[in-house]
This record gives structure tokens, sequence and C-alpha cells, in this order.
């Protein structure tokens, strides 16, 4: 990947920023979705994203991954300026994505879903016409035993449980060993007594494989429990910013949740 | 004055392609199907037309009003045929994958095609009008009557579609189930039902229509497939919900083809069709006037 | 239909055959499948070495291999990538009508011939390409039926085609050459759907197929590879017809850019087995004979029995045979490794989750 200088200088926090957002507004006909938000999440970090519905995350999201485009502002990956990239450029540089309605290759089985995933040598063609090399297969069953799913990677992933398949799509999105995970409501459906196990296995990606994650959430135990600072947006725009403890202190915060602005 | 001359022949048979394209509309936004089988309906009814005045008077040469009272038969028939092929085929696939609907309509137009080979060979009909005086000349320009009678007889139908959608009890359920069937078989409206006279009501214009092709260009069992792809112009550039659309569409083809015929060859009109198919895809699948068409 | 009927005909079927020896069947032809591939060709190649002589019957076999190159070819971007072309066709017309051109026309040798006729089908197939496979699902279906019948004027319009009467060619090589012919492009084919799908490449097609904003999402740039396999598609149905009009001796635009066949080929990927390698060849085969007997007993109703299959097909089988049987194999499987018990990190709770 090229490492490209950005015309104003970052200071040195900002220079361990995986993700930088500046200024992204985002409109839909009338309706500003997104109002000049700041976002910046620095590796090996794992940042919360919440607020009340429609508050414009998922939007913010589709912002970052390239699935819109910002009106105005910019996004910046590992210092490069991805703001109006196409999605498969800038998944390939090093964005994953995991979905709230959780995706899977329903048709595919376990395994050929996780390969897929694997990015390594995507770009080069001649890798892809290769069969699937024996490291890459370990890397499989590495990732399957990790989540507890080992014995199940030849079964067509669409058989799989909804939260087997929420496991599935995390494990698709670690093998792609991303720069940055994006998850949206990973805690989404789960039943609740599955949860600790979720913040588990995300707790263990984020020092292990050292994934740095950016997640949106609703579901306000998990979110406090697991990120190391959250961010607050509601009506597009950003109200509040850092640990969980800060948060839920913040007065502005429980006022944009029980409708006082 | 030539120009004029190509872009009122177009008015003329755009009528008659639209009035088509408004029912393959209908079933595209009601049943939620593409109907790749709606050009064999028009064919049919050009057919029904065609051997009842055989067999009523010997042959298929016939006066204006006589041709006319065929018109309602023709309608008649393939409202039957289209509401028998919704229920017993089409119903079944409603709601799969795009493709395997798609498909179906294709299997029921070829199968439609093959039996009228076997049954009526793959000659081309016509049906003679007689008219005192066959044409008209309106401002130096050349009317031929019965395409006059077919432009209006299409516009008729049209109209008749269009205020029966607004003001009847049958209408209104099928505006709902376009919009919504849950809510709508929640109101106590039978949606399998109005699918069905919907398809009928479509295919019956259709074939209404298909009698007045047989008077002013000709038919045979092949022809069908030409005119699904026609209407599946007209009502992408038109939107999917819009009659006005559609009409407008439709007017809009037939005087491109016409004035392509005139001014280049007859022989590329088909090809300028198809290109205009192409290019609407890419630039404009919403339409210019109707809701968004389905992904 | 009351359970106890359906637990009585499915505990039948699965005594007669049982799902567990439908799946190891399926993993014992996976095993060997290159093996499984030579004995075909062994067996494919011997017929006239050991007395078919040129005539009905090697013909209809040669037919028989000719609708399997087009089924399968349909199925890589059909079965396999999801994109349903309703104009398939067109490359065909493509190449036949380029072999008919060059070899009367213009005096180049057949082989010559033949594989210029797959290079500019996989020309135009780019070309068309690009602009066609941005649009999803029916739009796609039916910008490519418009590609087909466009094609279709544009040869009845052109002098260099022969216009609607087409195009006669004599001095063609005789019945075997074009049976061995057609067999080899089959094998051809068949082995490199196979090799691909086994590869990356491969999934990407089907990840297209089931999801083709997760592919993109997932960083893989689906236009190109949609155009690539659409270009594979497009070779191989391009070399049937650069073969085809020798071995039809006429052409016209009638038969080169023929709708029902494109419906016929699409039916027999269906009915074998869509998305799958052996799925296509099979319900060529299969299709193809049953036309053929309808043809010889009842002469014009063939079609028919088509569109009918079609519709049956479509309403109780769409995974065809081979996708059909790969379902009730796998049926157990889940369970039987484990099922939503085996996310064991405690058994009671994930096997209330639902």
């Amino acid at each position: 990947m090229s490492e490209s200088t950005d015309a104003t200088a970052l200071d040195t926090d900002s220079d361990r920023a995986v993700l930088r957002t500046d200024g992204v507004t985002k409109r839909f006909g009338g309706l500003t979705a997104v109002d000049d938000v700041d976002v910046e999440v620095h590796e090996g970090e794992i940042v919360g994203l919440i607020g009340p519905n429609g508050a414009g995350k998922s939007t913010l999201f589709n912002c970052i991954t390239g699935t819109l485009h910002a009106d105005e502002g910019r996004v910046y990956l590992q210092g490069q300026d991805v703001t109006d990239w196409p999605e498969y450029k800038i998944a390939r540089a090093g964005l994953g994505r995991m979905f709230q309605e959780t995706r899977v290759f329903g048709n595919m089985s376990v395994r050929k879903n996780l390969l897929l995933a694997a990015q390594e040598g995507g770009a080069d063609v001649g890798k892809l016409l290769r069969r699937p090399d024996d490291s890459l297969l370990e890397r499989t069953n590495e990732l399957l035993e990790y989540v507890d799913l080992g014995g199940l990677a030849d079964t067509q992933a669409g058989r799989l449980s909804f939260g087997q398949q929420k496991l599935i799509e995390f494990s698709m999105a670690l093998m792609a060993e991303p720069e940055l995970l994006l998850m949206d409501e990973p805690a989404g459906g789960i039943n609740p007594s599955m949860l600790e196990n979720l913040i588990d296995y995300i707790r263990t990606a984020n020092e292990d494989e050292e994934a740095t994650i950016f997640l949106i959430e609703h579901n306000m135990d998990f979110v406090m429990e697991i990120a190391d600072r959250i961010y607050v947006l509601a009506h597009g725009e950003r109200i509040a910013a850092g640990t969980p403890e800060e948060i839920q202190n913040d007065q502005r915060v429980l006022d944009a949740y029980l409708g006082r602005e | 004055m030539a120009i004029t001359q190509f872009i009122v022949n177009g008015l003329l048979i755009g009528a008659l392609f639209a009035g088509i394209a408004v029912g393959f509309a209908l079933i595209w936004g009601v049943v939620d199907i593409i109907n790749l089988a709606h050009g064999e309906m028009v064919m049919l009814g050009g057919y029904v037309s065609f051997w009842l005045l055989n067999i009523a008077t010997g042959n298929t040469n016939a006066s204006p009003t006589v041709f006319l009272a065929t018109i309602p038969v023709a309608i008649a028939v393939l409202f039957v045929v289209g509401y028998a092929l919704q229920r017993t085929l089409v119903q079944r696939v409603i709601g799969t994958d795009i493709f395997l609907t798609l498909l179906v309509t294709f299997g029921i137009s070829i199968a439609i095609q093959q039996l009228a080979i076997q049954a009526w060979t793959a000659n081309p009909r016509s049906i003679q009008t007689s008219f005192a005086d066959p044409s008209l000349t309106i401002a130096g320009l050349t009317v031929p009557k019965m395409k006059l009678l077919a432009f209006a007889g299409a516009i008729a139908l049209t109209a008749a579609l269009y205020v029966f959608l607004q003001n009847t009890r049958t209408g209104r359920a099928i505006r709902g189930v376009a919009q919504n069937p849950e809510a709508a078989e929640l109101v106590g409206i039978d949606v399998e039902h109005t699918r069905a006279v919907t398809f009928g009501i479509s295919s019956g214009i259709a074939g209404g229509i298909g009698a007045f092709v047989a008077t002013i260009l000709t038919i045979d069992p092949q022809m069908g497939l030409i005119y699904t792809l026609k209407s599946f112009v007209i009502v992408v550039f038109g939107g999917v919900g819009s009659i006005p659309g559609a009409m407008i569409g439709g007017l809009l083809l037939g005087s491109v083809e016409e004035l392509t015929a005139g001014l280049v060859s007859s022989r590329w009109t088909l090809a300028v069709s198809f290109t205009l198919l192409i290019v609407l895809l890419v630039v404009k699948p919403n339409g210019l006037f109707g809701e968004e068409a389905d992904q | 239909m009351s359970t106890n009927d359906s637990e009585e005909r499915s505990g039948l079927l699965h005594t007669i055959l049982p799902p567990n020896q439908v799946d190891r069947l399926f993993d014992v032809c996976s095993a060997h499948a290159w093996k499984l591939l030579l004995v075909g060709v062994v067996v494919g190649a011997l017929p006239p070495l050991v007395g078919l002589e040129q005539g009905y019957l090697m013909t209809v076999v040669t037919e028989m291999y000719l609708f399997a190159i087009l089924a399968l070819s349909w199925d890589i971007i059909g079965g396999q990538t999801g994109y349903p072309s309703f104009g398939n066709m067109a490359f065909f017309g493509i190449g036949a009508y380029t072999t008919a051109i060059l070899v009367k026309d213009f005096a180049v040798g057949f082989p010559t011939a033949m594989v210029v006729a797959g290079l500019v089908a996989v020309v135009f197939a780019i070309i068309i390409g690009v602009v066609v496979l941005r649009l999803r699902g029916h739009y796609f279906a039916i910008a490519t039926l418009g590609v087909l019948l466009a094609a279709q004027q544009v040869s009845r319009n052109l002098d260099i085609t022969g216009g609607a009467s087409g195009k006669i060619l004599f001095d063609v090589p005789e019945g075997t050459v074009f049976y061995y012919l057609f067999f080899g492009v089959l094998v051809a084919e068949v082995a490199l759907v196979y090799y691909l799908s086994n590869t990356r490449f491969g999934f990407v097609l089907n990840a297209i197929r089931d999801d083709e904003e997760k592919a993109t999402a997932m960083g893989f740039n689906t236009t190109y590879y949609k155009v690539v396999a659409w270009m594979l598609s497009a070779l191989f149905t391009g070399l049937a017809g650069g073969a085809f009009s020798l071995f039809n001796t006429f052409l016209n635009p009638q038969t080169a850019y023929n709708g029902a066949w494109n419906v016929e080929l699409i039916a027999m990927a269906l009915m074998g087995g869509s998305g799958t390698v052996a799925g296509p060849v099979i319900g060529a085969f299969g299709l193809h004979t049953i036309i053929e007997l309808v043809e010889s007993w009842f002469v014009g109703w063939q079609l028919v029995v088509l569109g009918s299959a079609i519709i049956v097909t479509v309403i109780s089988f769409p995974d065809g045979v081979v996708g059909t049987l790969r379902e009730y194999a796998s049926g157990m499987a889940y369970y039987e490794r484990g099922g939503m018990a085996a996310t064991d990190s405690d058994d009671a709770e994930v096997a209330a989750d639902e």
C-alpha cells in the first residue's frame, strides 16, 4: 500500500489514527443525515458509536466504507484520503465491514466463505486461479476453532443459526486481517447469554489479532463494557466523545436519549 | 413535410404500442413480474379476430363495423387466457427468484408460439377492412382511416382502463395490491384473484389491440417477442406505475421508429428500438414519471 | 400436506436412498473427479471407433455435445455468477457467422476460422458486457434478450451475412470430425469449469451470485469478475457456434440467433442443476434425448414439450437433478456435525439461540 502524504500536517496523535473523518457531511434531499462529524480511531482501540435511532450512525459508516460518498468533509484511512474511492478499493485498503443483518454466502460452505475472505493475493489474479494453499486452509481452521465452530467447516453457511452466522461473518472479517474492522450492531439479535462469549471473542481478536474496531451498537451494557472510547451522535451531529464513564455521566447524552434535545 | 408525415405515422402506431405497454406495466406493478409472454397475447388477439371473421363471413375482408364487432370477443377471450395462465402457472412462482418468473413466462411464450405455428402455420396473415375511401387527407398529410381507427381504439381502451382503475371497486383493489399486497389482504381483498384479474385485463387489452394490428400490419405466430420488448422499453422510459408515462413513451417510440424507417430504412427500426432499450436501462432505470422500479 | 404424510414419504425415501449414501457418492465423485473425467473421455471417444457410423445417430450424439457446451457456458454466467443471460445465443450466432463468412467468402481454413470465431465472440462479450453487466436481475436478462434480437436484425440487414436467406456452405468436413470436435470442446470446458470452481476465482463468482453487495464490501471488483465470466461463457459458445455453421451447412438469422435454443439451454442447465459442473451437462444430455424422441414420435411438438418442461422444473424442482440430490444429501449434515450445539461454550444457552 502506498503511503500518501497528506497536504496538511498531521499531529503525532492523529498519525496513529487508523481512521479519521474530518467534517463529514451527508445530505439526502432536504435532510442532513450526517452533519460535520469528526471521529478518530487509533490503532488497537475498540471505539463505540452510539446514538438514538436516526442519528446518522449507519450513514456515517456508509460514508467511511465508500457505499456512500460524503457531500462535504474527508475520510482518511491510515492517512490516505479515501473519501471518493469506490467501495471495493477501500475494502482492499484494509477496511473490514460486518453488516447489521449478518451477511454470509449462504449457498457456499463455511470454509469457502472464509477462504474467500482472505485477501492476500487477491489483487494478484494468478494467485486466485490456483487452488487455496495450505497456509490459507490452516488459517481457516484456526479461526473456526477460535469461535468454536470447527466441526461445521463443510456445512452450507446458510444452514447455520443466526448467532453462528454472525460468528462466521466475524471470522471472515478477521480472515482479511483488516487494518480497521467496522461492526454494525454486533450484539443485535444475539441471545443475552451468548453476549458474554461475543465480548470475549471480540476482545481476544482485538488483543491477539491486533484488530482495531469501530462499532455501532444500541445495547448499552455491551458497548460500555467493550469500548475504550465512545462517540455519541444525535440528529447527525457529534454531541459527545469520551470514555464510557464520561459518556454515562454526560447530560447532553442523557438528554438526547430521553428526547429532550 | 415528409418529416411531419413520418411523425404522424409514428403517433398513429405509437398509440398501439402504448396500449400494449400499459397492460405490461400493469402486470409488472400489480403481479410484480415481467411478463415475457405479453406479446403473445397481442398475437392471439389478432388471430381471434382473424379467424372469427373467417368463420363468420368466409373471408377476411370486412367492413369496419363488422371488424369492430370482433374486438370485444378478442378482449374477452384473452381475458380468460390471461386469468387462467396467472392462476394455474404464474401464481406458483410469484415471490421466488426473479429469474424463475422470467423463465416461466418465457417458457409460456415459447409454448404459445409453437402451438400457434402448429395450428395456423408460420405464414403471416392480415385482415382487410374496406373503407369507401381508405385515407383522409388533412393539411397535406395522408392519414389512412384504418390507422386512425386503430389509434382511436387504442386510446379508448387505455382511457377505459384508466377510468376503471380510478373509479371501480376492482380497480381500487388492483391499485391496492400494487401498492402493498399484505395490507390489501388485511382489508379483505382476495389478492390472488385480483392479480389474476389484472393479468386477464392486461391480456385482454393487448388482445384487443392485437386485432387492430392485424388490420394495419400483419400477424404471425412469432411476432410477440418484439412487442414484449417494445413494451419493456416504453415502461422503463415512462415508469412502472405510470399510465401517462406509458402513453408518452409509446407515442415517442412510434415516432422514432417511423422517422428511422422514413429517413434511413425500415430495416433498421428494430435495431434502433433495441439500442434505445440498452441506453435506457443503463441511464434511467427509474423512468421519467413513475415510481422507482424494483431492482 | 399433513405432517404424517410427508413424514411417511420421506421415511420411505430415506430408506431406499439414504441421504448418507448420496452424500458419500458426492464425496467420492469430488475426490476422484479428474479420474471420472478421464473415464468420460474414454467412453465418449469410443463409439465412432467401435462402429458408430455417420448418420442420424451420430448427429444426435454430436448435437448432444453441442447443447452440453451451450448449457455449461450459460451456467458460467447464469448459474455460477447469478446473471441469467437470455441472449447467450448472440455469441453463438456471432461465432457461426464468423466462420461461415471466413470459410466461404475468404477461403480461410476451418481451424483458423474457428479460433477467430471464438475470439470475436469474446471481444463482443467485453464490449457488451461492460455496459450490460452493470444491470441487475431482470434488467440484465431483458437487456441480453434485446442484444440477441438486435444481433438477429443486424444479420438480416447486412449483405455480408447473406441477409435473410443466410449462407449455405459446401465442402465441409465429415461427421466424425464434428463428433470429436464438439466432444473435445466439451471436455475442455468441463475441465476448465471444474478447475475454476475449486479456486478462489470460482468462489468469487459464487459470492457475486449469493450477495453481490457483500462481495463488493469485501473488496472484490465485481464488474471485473462478471466480465471475465461472461468472456468465458462467450468463448465456448462462440466456438460451438463457429463449428455449427459448417456442421449444419446452412445458416440464417433465425437459426443462428435462435431464441428457442436459448430457452432450451437454460432449461437444460436448470434441470440438470444450475451452479454445478455436472448439472448442465446431465441436463443437456437428458433433455436433448427427450426432445429428439418427441420429435420422432410427435413431429412439431417438441418445443411445446420444452415449454412445459421448463414450467414444471421452475415450479417444482428449481435446483435441478444435481442440486436437489445435493440438498437431500446434506440435509442431515448440519445436525450430525453438532448443529446449534456446535458452538460449544455452554450447550444449554447456545441451543436456545434461535
